[in-house]
């Protein structure tokens, strides 16, 4: 029964299983839904199939089969992006990651350790903190994302502002080439090596170039000490010049983070309250680390700016317990805009960090003239803000909308000197606001950069850039959709 | 065999007050819209499921499953067999509620989805008929469920089930559940049988308790009823034990088989109807009693009738740390690990209270286990429909357990056999017991002068028997 069932299979799943094994291949219409986007659910396409390779052999194995037959393919980690990176516009066989999860080797001596691109961010962490080591780049989605992902999209996290991004802690990595060749870029313990930086090149490179199939990461030693500090203020305003203060003064936290209003008053709604009070304008989290004999003058000095900014209260975790349950709080504040909105669209935007009062008030103007609430969390102190623009996507007009506030808060990034994104990547959600800060010629420089690597473009193709002629895609999208609505 | 039926397909047991049709759902007791409005889909509960853990499958995942019940509402596929495989191979427990920052209702979605499931489908051939026996048949019937206790006791006192053993008859039963019937203990008498309606107090009266004694728990553990009884009355709370109640329902909502859970849970709210406290020592019961109003949703006036039940249903081992338990004197030697029923810590948020009353037990040296709230794979009766994963859920649960553990309590009958069965596979020596189990046991020997030894570091911890009969 099987077998006839097989033959009517599409001969290209049948042959992917012949790599992977049959229950390694998912190609029926109800499997597919469930990969037709990724953590950006705004544009959604159908996959011809998913696969779950072993290893590297079964990664570079798939990759000639596709490229041989030429057919589109897109690199996967837990999906949990935010600009639509892992999220077919159809067609593509997706090639999932998420089976080759090991954590390969732990060197301590060298403080390195290799993994496996399924491996999930935050159990690097786990897995060496009884040692008093840590992996440092954090994202929010960390209990989940793969370490695969991060290098595709160069992440950060609240901890990047004392730490680096991803590209700061990749030290080496084993990648497939789009025609299914394996190379290594990079080697252990040798911090520079002669040539071009291909390892730079390709962290943050959204999946376009190569699947990385290894990666050696660096790993550090847990700061002997940590204080963490929340201070609320009824301005918005003097937060952000706390923000700024802080930073000028010389003092450079772990991590300073801020939340407005909207924000603090979904993640109190939702599964990781705290008791923020709901009647501030803002709230700053900050962390400061090192030994533990400067830290007492650090928070005292950091308390003293924000008091400066008439803040209404500045507290010190008393515990461990206490600064983690903050984290938790802070951390799962983008899902927690479920608990206030159906939907919502998180933007990227980069800014001096002296313009945060300028931009939080042009923000404010689009959220007024488009009906649409946001929300503002940001990693306030390398001044990266996400826009979280609720909506509903079940009312008309709601997703234009949004899509539409979304641009402009980033080309007030633009304006004021800033860029598009600071570590969600530009995926498919933000191509076209490529053309705010790269010029035409710009843009075909990096195409063609892309092509040295991936010159069909089967690799994940449509990704990154301004797609031509998409203009007139919209336009005819919004006219049909009018039709079919009637 | 096009299994897609439209919305238009007239359903028999469509609730009367309902009229509502979503997309590709049949109409009545549809999936709650809410419920999946609240998904933004950012991915933090893919680490926490145990379905997803093992297959890497986005289809088995929590927001790849209420995303597919969202696109069958939307009409993007049909109410068929490709839905129904991941909304059945989900194993209900819960962790993905506690890793949801925007506190998605998965487990209350999914019972939905396997409602409409079973409404389009009706199981046929042998599942439907074991179903229909079990979940018609015997749970609703105490009568029937005590003559199962005495044939299962017959048939483990008498030694038939080592004497079929030896002769490998048992090979005949599927692996699980010759497993399942190797680890079950010889059933105590079940308390609805053994204990009058109302057991008074000991001592001055404090709060009066009604008491669910569950389908397995009483059947099987009937032990387990009778020393919460013990621990309940001893405390100075009078235990009321209605005859007219029956199962929870639970397993029926878990099957799809709403319309059961609804009548299930309306005798339920009736034999109960006196009680200041409904208190449950089964995770599962528990946590499904307190959901009784999801079955009512499209009834207002039995849906706030529903919530005042709930409301009064508490597990015993948090209603013992709120209204007070006396500090357990008798001394237990030995090194326990608790393991956390899903029903218990992500159903109904009961974590630390039985760890506080375990750890008041003088002698006991406590592990903490890793992930302890991780499903152990039992999940009602899903380790017998989906033994394979069941399997393998419970492999993974075992790596966690310790190694050096002597007991491992827990708050819930399905989890002690499952988790039993996990220590038979494993070649391990632990004993898996009930939390009231211990509390019970350090109070009697506590209770018996000169605190005779009862260490069970000698290696012989297997042959512990808890409920000595005396």
């Amino acid at each position: 029964m099987f077998g006839r069932k097989k033959r009517r299979l599409d001969p290209l799943i049948r042959q992917l299983m012949e790599w992977v094994g049959e229950t390694n291949v998912l190609y029926r219409r109800e499997d597919l839904v469930a990969y037709e986007c990724d953590g950006f659910t705004l544009k959604k396409g159908e996959a011809r199939a998913v696969v779950f390779p072993a290893d590297t052999r079964e990664v570079a194995a798939v990759v000639r089969l596709l490229h041989r037959e030429n057919v589109p393919f897109i690199a996967r980690g837990a999906g949990t992006g935010l600009s639509g990176g892992a999220t077919p516009l159809g067609g593509e066989v997706i090639i999932s990651l998420v089976k080759m999860k090991k954590l390969l080797r732990v060197d301590l001596d060298n403080r390195i350790a290799v993994v496996q691109p399924g491996f999930v961010n935050l159990k690097l962490t786990q897995s060496i903190a009884d040692r008093g080591y840590y992996y440092a780049p954090d994202p929010s989605s960390q209990y989940a994302c793969t370490i695969g992902g991060n290098v595709a999209e160069n992440a950060g996290g609240a901890h990047c502002l004392k730490y680096g991004v991803t590209t700061n802690h990749i030290l080496g990595a084993e990648v497939v080439l789009p025609d299914g060749e394996v190379i290594r870029i990079g080697d252990e313990g040798i911090p520079d090596m002669p040539g071009y930086d291909l390892l730079g090149l390709l962290t943050g490179s959204e999946g376009t170039l190569g699947i990385v199939t290894e990666i050696t990461v660096r790993i550090l030693k847990a700061p002997q000490g940590k204080q963490t500090l929340l201070a609320y203020f009824d301005d918005v305003e003097e937060a952000s010049r706390a923000v700024s203060d802080i930073i000028s003064a010389g003092i450079l936290p772990a991590a300073l983070e801020m939340m407005d209003r909207t924000a603090i008053e979904a993640v109190e709604s939702a599964n990781f309250p705290v008791g923020h009070p709901l009647d501030i304008e803002a709230l700053l989290l900050v962390e400061v680390d090192g030994i533990e004999a400067g830290l007492k003058s650090q928070v005292e000095d950091i308390t003293e700016l924000c008091r400066r900014r008439n803040v209404r209260e500045v507290k010190t975790a008393r515990d461990e317990k206490e600064a983690a349950a903050w984290w938790a709080n802070r951390k799962t504040g983008f899902g927690a805009m479920g608990a206030i909105s159906p939907d919502y669209l998180v933007q990227d935007g980069v800014i001096p960090r002296s313009t945060l009062p300028e931009v939080l008030g042009k923000i404010r103007e689009i959220s007024r003239d488009t009906g649409l609430r946001i929300a503002n969390i940001f990693h306030a102190g390398d001044g990266n803000l996400h826009p979280l623009i609720l909506f509903d996507e079940r009312k008309p007009g709601e997703k234009e909308r949004a899509l539409e506030a979304g641009s402009r808060c980033l080309k007030v990034c633009a304006e004021v000197g800033g860029t598009i994104t600071g570590e969600h990547g530009v995926g498919i959600e933000k191509r076209e606001e490529m053309r705010f800060v790269f010029t035409k010629e710009e843009i075909a420089a990096q195409i063609r950069l892309r092509d040295v690597f991936n010159p069909g473009n089967l690799l994940n193709p449509g990704k990154g850039f301004p797609q031509p002629g998409r203009c007139a895609e919209v336009k005819q999208e919004i006219k049909e959709r009018r039709m079919a609505e009637g | 065999m096009d299994l897609a039926r439209s919305a238009e397909t007239p359903s028999p047991d469509a609730l009367p007050c309902a009229d509502g049709k979503l997309g590709n759902y049949l109409s009545g007791d549809v999936p709650d819209e809410n419920k999946w409005a609240d998904c933004v889909h950012c991915g933090l509960c893919l680490e926490a499921c145990p379905t997803y853990l093992e297959t890497g499958h986005e289809h088995q995942s929590p927001r790849g499953r209420v995303h597919l019940i969202k696109a069958v509402a939307e009409g993007k596929i049909g109410l068929n067999e490709s839905f129904m495989d991941p909304v059945f191979t989900c194993l209900d427990c819960r962790a993905c509620e506690t890793a949801c920052p925007s506190n998605v209702q998965v487990g209350g979605l999914i019972e939905e989805a396997r409602g409409q499931v079973r409404r389009a489908h009706p199981l046929k051939g042998w599942k439907g008929w074991v179903s229909r026996f079990f979940l018609h048949g015997v749970f609703p019937h105490p009568g029937r469920l005590e003559m199962l206790g005495k044939g299962l006791r017959l048939l483990k006192r008498s030694g038939l089930s080592s004497f079929a053993r030896r002769i490998g008859l048992m090979k005949l039963l599927p692996s699980q559940l010759e497993e399942m019937e190797r680890v079950t203990p010889i059933p105590g008498l079940p308390v609805r049988k053994k204990l009058p309606e109302v057991v008074p107090a000991r001592g001055k009266r404090k709060e009066r308790v009604a008491l669910l004694t569950g389908c397995v728990m009483d059947a099987v553990f009937g032990d387990v009823n009778e020393a919460t009884v013990r621990v309940l009355t001893r405390n100075g709370y009078e235990v009321h034990i209605p005859r007219s109640q029956t199962c929870c329902g639970a397993l029926h909502v878990h099957a799809g088989d709403r319309e059961a859970g609804r009548e299930l849970a309306l005798r339920n709210m009736e034999a109960f109807s006196d009680a200041d406290h409904v208190l449950v020592n089964a995770a599962g019961c528990g946590c499904a009693m307190q959901e009784y109003p999801e079955l009512f949703r499209e009834d207002p006036a039995l849906r706030q009738k529903a919530e005042a039940f709930a409301e009064k249903v508490m597990d015993v081992s948090r209603f013992l740390t709120r209204y007070g338990f006396e500090r357990p004197k008798g001394e237990i030697r030995a090194r326990a690990s608790y393991h956390d029923a899903c029903h218990l810590a992500h159903g109904q948020g009961v974590r630390e209270e039985p760890r506080w009353i375990l750890r008041s037990i003088p002698g006991l040296e406590w592990v903490e286990m890793a992930n302890a709230d991780r499903c152990c794979g039992s999940a009602g009766i899903y380790n017998l429909t989906h033994p394979e994963m069941a399997g393998a859920v419970l492999r993974r649960k075992m790596e966690d357990v310790p190694e050096d553990a002597e007991l491992i309590p827990m708050g819930n009958p399905g989890c002690m056999l499952q988790m039993s069965v996990g220590v038979l596979r494993e070649g391990r020596r632990s004993k898996v017991v009930h939390t009231m189990e211990l509390l019970d046991r350090s109070y009697r020997i506590g209770d018996r002068e000169g605190k005779e030894a009862s260490s069970c570091s000698d290696g012989k911890s297997g042959g512990w028997i808890l409920s000595s009969g005396n």
